[in-house]
């Protein structure tokens, strides 16, 4: 066959992947961008607004609290998935008997819906007939029921829950690469009398550094970037203690549910979606330069 | 005085000793606990998804009293679960073959011939994985759809869950690779066509990517949510299960919430994956670690 149909073959099969791409992925992003500077509401003629939309988001109170509030959800998940997961993958790492069946059972809650699972998840942790406070209840750990959902716990009821969702499949990535550090490496060390804790400080960790720098950076994007589970959990409330950056953005595009007291606002929400992409951006590359020079003082 | 030393020293082995035995047992007290918290909401649901109502609310034990198979009756046939589940079925189904179909074509053309525009082609992917400025997408999608009069079907949801295919294409051009290139030109200098070529001898050969990346693509449809539910807000008729599911948050036809209905209904989302996993849970991790050998 000549090299001419051959190219035509080429462009042939990439066409659908192509012309799917362009039009659900690309359009839209463009729209976004050519909106970001209209007064648009939905109805009526779009009126061209100059950088209106982005004086209004600086002085958008509601915005910036959604935006701490995503760092703090962020924060917490990283911080109570990362080192348990790490510990988790250490452990399986071993020779250990039935170790197969547990690995399955910690990445079992990462192929549910997280939708599906807010529902679970409300059952058991609201406050009028809890599973949760009905368990705290019965072994008087706590004399009255906690309002899991209320303003002072939401946010770490939510965090639990997002960790609960993701620790399995951190873990099984922490396997993966502890699975490509050399056994010979652990055995000098063995020989040369250095003790666990001294193998997991001065082998597994710098061995794993790539792979930690990966699991970090893939965690810290998921983490801006997930709203699913609070939208069906707590609507971002109470008062906002929930609220996250994307949940605010979908506010601004489409209702979240009767209650929706913000005013839909194609315009400005082009531009809220536009910062939020770019703070995410900055957030994966600080840390992505963070992690490289630190690996260098190592 | 030797006697002494032996002693002394055993004493020692037979502290180590349990000190190693104990240090274990603390080990598996914090597995075992873990895996417990994995899985007791899954657990919960599905035996609570057999209780009334009023045990929900007012009891605490764990396992039904007696089992009412009439929660999920209801759920089926009064809160209109046969219809979300029918759904859902569809909305996977198809886009799981749609997007096998639409990435392995662009993957073999990638792996396999060398074009114009091509690294930006692969650029274009990988930036739709990570670059995301949220639900702001799904309103020019949206219009789209109405103005090719497709904003009251299940086709709407099908066509944007099928471009979001970024993900299976990097996976099966990692399956690709393992492919050899002799077979392609032997198989062209014999005469055969390249759609022959791709549909009789790729496809059966790439047959191991395929079935992970799909396994992957029907969960991934099965438990989307925001997008079919801006899709579905006017048309109850065509909610996936995630949609209908969330909305019973609100209560049921003007009751109070039905916790029992609830579970029911989470159950039917959740079990049918529950059940894959059990047979073939190697290939759901697989997904996973292959994200970072990639």
């Amino acid at each position: 066959m000549n090299r001419k149909s051959k190219i035509g073959v080429a462009y042939l099969f990439t066409l659908p992947s192509f012309l799917l791409t362009i039009v659900f992925a690309v359009y839209p992003i463009i729209w976004a961008m050519r909106y970001m500077f209209f007064d648009y509401k939905g109805y009526g003629k779009p009126v061209f607004a100059g950088l209106n939309n982005f004086t209004r988001l600086f002085r958008d109170d509601l915005y910036w609290n959604s935006v701490l509030n995503t760092f703090i959800y962020a924060g917490g998940k990283l911080l109570l998935t990362i080192p348990l997961s790490l510990v988790l993958a250490v452990i399986l790492n071993r020779a250990l008997k039935g170790r197969q069946i547990l690995r399955a059972i910690y990445f079992l809650p990462t192929i549910f819906s997280a939708s599906v699972m807010a529902v679970v998840f409300y059952v058991i942790f609201n406050s009028y007939n809890g599973v949760l406070n009905k368990m705290l209840l019965k072994l008087h750990l706590v004399a009255s029921p906690v309002d899991w959902l209320g303003t002072k716990y939401a946010m770490l009821t939510v965090i639990v829950i997002a960790s609960w969702g993701a620790l399995g499949n951190y873990m099984l990535m922490f396997l993966a690469g502890l699975q490509g550090i050399s056994n010979d490496l652990y055995e000098s060390a063995s020989l040369d009398g250095a003790g666990e804790w001294h193998k997991f400080r001065f082998i597994t960790i710098p061995m794993l550094g790539p792979v930690m720098q990966m699991i970090v950076m893939l965690a810290i994007t998921v983490s801006l970037k997930g709203y699913e589970s609070i939208m069906v959990l707590t609507e971002g409330g109470p008062i906002g203690k929930t609220e996250v950056m994307y949940l605010y953005v979908y506010r601004l595009f489409f209702p979240v549910s009767t209650s929706s007291s913000l005013e839909q606002d194609f315009g400005y929400g082009s531009a809220v979606g536009f910062v939020t992409a770019v703070i995410v951006g900055i957030v994966t590359g600080l840390y992505f330069l963070m992690s490289r020079r630190m690996s260098k003082i190592y | 005085m030797s006697t002494n030393h032996i002693s002394i020293s055993q004493q020692r082995s037979v502290s180590i000793n349990f000190k190693k035995s104990f240090s274990r047992i603390l080990l598996w007290i914090f597995m075992l606990l873990t895996a417990l918290l994995m899985v007791y909401p899954i657990i919960m649901a599905i035996l609570g998804s057999f209780k009334t109502n009023a045990e929900i609310n007012l009891g605490d034990a764990l396992l039904p009293a007696s089992i009412q198979w009439s929660n999920y009756r209801d759920a089926w046939e009064g809160a209109n679960f046969s219809r979300f589940t029918l759904n859902s079925l569809f909305i996977s189904a198809t886009t799981t073959i749609g997007t096998l179909l639409v990435a392995s074509l662009s993957g073999y053309a990638v792996d396999r011939f060398r074009f114009l525009g091509k690294s930006l082609y692969v650029f274009l992917q990988s930036a739709t994985l990570f670059i995301s400025i949220g639900a702001v997408v799904l309103r020019p999608q949206f219009d789209l759809m109405l103005k090719i009069g497709l904003n009251q079907s299940l086709l709407a949801i099908i066509l944007i869950l099928i471009a979001g295919h970024a993900q299976t294409f990097f996976i099966l051009i990692g399956f690709y690779r393992s492919i050899p290139k002799d077979l392609d030109e032997a198989a062209l200098i014999d005469g055969c066509g390249y759609f022959r070529l791709f549909v009789q001898i790729i496809l059966p050969l790439l047959a191991p990517g395929l079935g992970v990346a799909g396994l992957f693509v029907f969960r991934g449809a099965w438990n989307e949510y925001i997008m079919p539910l801006v899709f579905t807000m006017s048309t109850p008729s065509l909610q996936p299960l995630t949609v209908g599911l969330a909305n019973l948050r609100y209560g049921f036809a003007g009751a109070a919430q039905q916790t029992n209905l609830m579970l029911a209904g989470a159950c039917l989302s959740i079990l049918p994956i529950l059940i894959v996993y059990i047979f073939a849970n190697r290939s759901f991790m697989q997904m996973s670690t292959g994200a970072i050998k990639g």
